[in-house]
């Protein structure tokens, strides 16, 4: 009496009306009402559909045809085999297996349930469209394939894309480049020998690139296991180093390890520069010749200046962020921050923040160039 | 059902063919009518000065070629749609391609659209100038308002000694070619004054420009046009152009000592109720503890974007709270709105008078804030934003407390 379709409609009515029975006794709360509401719409939406298909006997035969039950489409018998049971019954041991052990694994496994419930669905419905077998067949085809085949090549890249950054986090630095090298050689290699060697078969190219895309991926996960290589500690800069208090070994080492590219060069609040003769001035993005010797600077943002270092030696430029009050009731000591050490004629980027006015700190804010006495350029915070 | 059938039932419930013209006509007539619409103050059509002249000068005949193609689109669309409509002829002769046709139709559109490329690029580059700046303001968007501090210097001739911090409404001198520098405390905002310039993204962590120049004095109202949370809909802002030498009168007045309330009086016991509750988030410039030890805020501890409107000069502002709601009545803010040129400084210096100050807004603000503007400002739910505000929370504050908080605002002039 049921056709495949309302079968399916009528299964579905039944489970969204337990869910929203389940759901709206054990979720509280406005989640629980919309939940509930949500799957109540739900299930009078598939009962609706059930209803649509049972009248219509799945819109494939006129109910009043004589035979129906034998010749239409739904009462093929099923093809193939199919196994999208099996990848589903893996998926749900998934599910419980990741319920009581690695969130991970739980939600892989509900994407692997949705994923077999989606192909099982549209097997079993195609299988049955029409009673020509290879149009059936075709169908199943030109609806999957545009989903599956960009899927699984995504899902393989990024196997390959992570395996590989695994080893390349592991194995020593210098060793990188040759292994990059040398793949890159290999692979170039391969594909040398695969396109003049016209004639070889599927199964030898197939197996070749089997057993290159598992050493990859084996050695990806032996990689992933025994742990990323250590990365050195520079030192880093730090408030000594900027005050001039630190170590001259500190302040050397600091310097020797700092990049001296400049990434970005726009956005700057002011351009300050030490001229030659050891003058310190801004430039104000806009007015292009007012020296300034302050800049006013909003508070609790984010600013960016550009340091220009014109002076024959190399320098850096030091923004003095405040003195304030210790959380103990002490006075505090001088916050600051700073540019690394700049080659003359290079230029550096400093940012900072000042979060408080002025008023609040003991010490006034300000740039200035240890080293060069006498030149500051204030920080007004109002 | 036959078809016949069919059609003579269904005919009889639709309004006749030609009735259906004359609605259609009247909501088409009523929508080209609402463009022109009087009030308002936000027509991208009106420039005001020479920034948005130059936008205008090339939106305009952008326009109306745009225009006259899509009149003559529409056109050809509806010709032949009633010309070659089936009355049961015979299907017309097929054939394919016709080069001619096609090469004139790529070439005409291509030159339309490079004859519309040209000027743009001119443009784009002309409303990007800097070298003639003669005045900077930082403007900072943060939900749900705008923040502008006065960079210390020569702003258009007028010597700004000590950064001035303002909310909502920009003031700059007429004539004088104002560079905003544009940034955000927290998420992306934009900023708009329609009759003096187009849009300018405000975006954390890097600095935009944006040239603003008034021809004539007189208040210019814009919104934020990006969308930026809750309120987003209630931040607006306004540009105030006034003419230089009252520009130094404003900027005087903004730079003021504070003088403290008379001693004993309402807005005394207001100065200690600021203290108390307000000043934590807000900077009052110049008001001291009764020990002499100055007042300071620390927006920064308990609002997300780290600030809250400066209320130095408070009642110098028209509008309160991203310059949403007035605290002018409708009828002064109506006039200030209306007076372009000479005489509108003398009437904007004046500040918000006791005849025109309309005190509800800033009384049901200072009662209930998050009613009146949704902000995420509820105490018991602030655990996404580790304890801080998005804006004004309630400080469930007694009538009495509100009366002294307004007796002391009222002064700040
Ligand atoms: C937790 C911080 C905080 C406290 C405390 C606070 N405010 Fe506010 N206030 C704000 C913020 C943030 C805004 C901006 C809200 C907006 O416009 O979106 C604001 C806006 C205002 C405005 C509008 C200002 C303008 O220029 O638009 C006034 C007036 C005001 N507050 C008065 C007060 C008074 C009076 C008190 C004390 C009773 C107070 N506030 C306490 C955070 C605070
Ligand atoms: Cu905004």
């Amino acid at each position: 009496m049921f056709t495949t379709g309302s079968k399916l409609f009528v299964g579905a009515t039944a489970l969204s009306t337990v869910g929203a029975i389940v759901f709206a006794a054990s979720v509280g709360g406005p989640t629980g009402i919309l939940g509930t509401i949500g799957l109540i719409t739900v299930a009078i939406a598939f009962a609706f559909l059930a209803g649509i298909n049972f009248f219509t006997r799945d819109g494939n035969v006129s109910a009043m045809e004589p035979g129906a039950e034998v010749n239409s489409a739904a009462a093929q018998p099923p093809v193939g085999r199919s196994m999208w049971p099996m990848v589903t019954a893996v998926g749900i041991g998934g599910i419980a297996v990741g319920a009581v052990s690695k969130p991970v694994v739980f939600k892989v496994s509900v994407i692997i349930v949705l994923a077999a419930a989606v192909e099982w669905m549209i097997q079993g419905w195609s299988e049955r469209a029409s009673s020509d077998r290879a149009y059936n067949d075709g169908l199943r085809k030109r609806l999957l394939h545009p989903l599956e085949f960009p899927i699984l090549a995504s899902v393989i890249a990024a196997v390959f894309i992570y395996s590989f950054s695994r080893i390349m986090l592991t194995i020593d630095k210098d060793a990188g480049r040759w292994v990059f090298i040398i793949i890159g050689a290999i692979i170039t290699a391969v594909g040398f020998v695969f396109a003049a060697k016209r004639g070889m078969s599927k199964g030898t190219a197939g197996g070749i690139i089997a057993v290159g895309a598992l050493a990859l991926v084996g050695v990806g996960v032996a990689s992933a296991v025994s742990g990323q290589r250590p990365i050195e500690e520079h030192p880093h800069i730090n408030t000594a180093v900027c005050l001039g208090t630190a170590s001259a070994e500190e302040i050397e080492e600091v310097d020797a390890k700092a990049s001296q590219t400049v990434a970005a060069k726009s956005n700057v609040l002011a351009n300050v520069y030490l001229a030659e003769d050891e003058h310190l001035f801004a430039l104000n993005g806009g007015i292009g010749n007012v020296e300034y010797q302050e800049i006013t600077v909003p508070r609790s943002t984010d600013v960016h200046v550009l340091f220009h270092n014109d002076s024959p030696e190399p320098r850096r430029l030091t923004v003095h962020l405040g003195t304030f009050p210790a959380a103990d009731g002490t006075a505090g000591s001088e916050l600051a921050d700073c540019t690394t050490a700049v080659e003359a004629g290079g230029e550096a980027f400093l940012t900072f923040r000042l979060d408080k006015s002025q008023a609040a700190s003991s010490t006034p804010y300000r740039l200035t160039v240890p080293g060069v006495e006498g030149q500051e350029i204030k920080l007004l915070v109002p | 059902m036959d078809r016949s059938d069919k059609t003579m039932t269904t005919l009889g419930d639709m309004p006749s063919p030609r009735r259906r013209w004359t609605r259609a006509a009247l909501v088409g007539l009523g929508l080209v009518l609402a463009g022109c619409a009087k009030d308002a103050p936000q027509d991208y059509f009106q420039p005001k000065g020479p920034n948005a002249e130059k936008i205008d000068n090339l939106q305009r005949p952008v326009f109306y070629i745009a225009g006259i193609v899509g009149v003559i689109v529409l056109g050809a669309v509806g010709y032949i749609v009633f010309k070659f409509k089936d009355r049961g002829q015979d299907i017309p002769e097929q054939s394919h391609g016709n080069p001619k046709l096609e090469i004139a139709l790529t070439i005409l559109p291509a030159i339309i659209l490079a004859g519309i490329a040209v000027p743009t690029v001119i443009t784009v580059f002309e409303l990007d100038k800097k070298d003639d700046t003669e005045c900077i303001i930082n403007v900072t968007g943060q939900q749900w308002w705008w923040e502008y501090d006065y960079a210390t210097g020569s702003c258009g001739g007028v010597e700004i000694a000590e950064p001035i911090v303002t909310s909502g409404e920009l003031v700059i001198p007429t004539d004088t070619p104002v560079l905003l520098r544009i940034t955000s405390r927290d998420v992306i905002h934009s900023y708009w004054i329609p009759a003096l310039n187009g849009k300018r993204d405000a975006v954390p962590g890097r600095l935009h420009t944006l040239r603003m120049q008034a021809d004539e004095a007189g208040l210019y109202t814009g919104q934020c046009t990006e969308f930026c949370g809750l309120s987003h809909a209630r931040m607006r802002q306004a540009a105030v152009a006034l003419e230089p030498a009252d520009f130094q009168t404003w900027v005087d007045n903004q730079l003021e000592p504070y003088a403290a309330p008379e001693a004993d009086s309402l807005a005394a016991e207001g100065e200690g109720t600021f203290i108390a509750n307000c000043s934590k988030c807000h900077q009052v410039n110049g008001i001291a503890n009764s020990d002499g030890s100055p007042v300071l805020s620390d927006p920064d501890l308990y609002v997300v974007s780290g600030v809250a409107p400066n209320l130095t000069n408070l009642l110098t502002r028209t509008a309160i709270a991203g310059w949403t709601f007035d605290i002018l009545t409708e009828e002064c803010r109506t006039t200030l709105w209306e007076t372009r040129g000479a005489g509108f400084g003398e009437l904007y210096l004046q500040g918000v008078t006791p005849e025109c100050f309309d005190e509800v807004a800033l009384r049901e603000w200072l009662r209930n804030p998050t009613g009146m503007k949704p902000m995420f400002a509820d105490a018991t739910n602030l655990e996404s934003t580790g304890g801080k505000y998005r804006g004004m929370p309630n400080l469930n504050l007694t009538e009495d407390q509100i009366d002294q908080l307004i007796a002391f605002l009222i002064e700040r002039k």
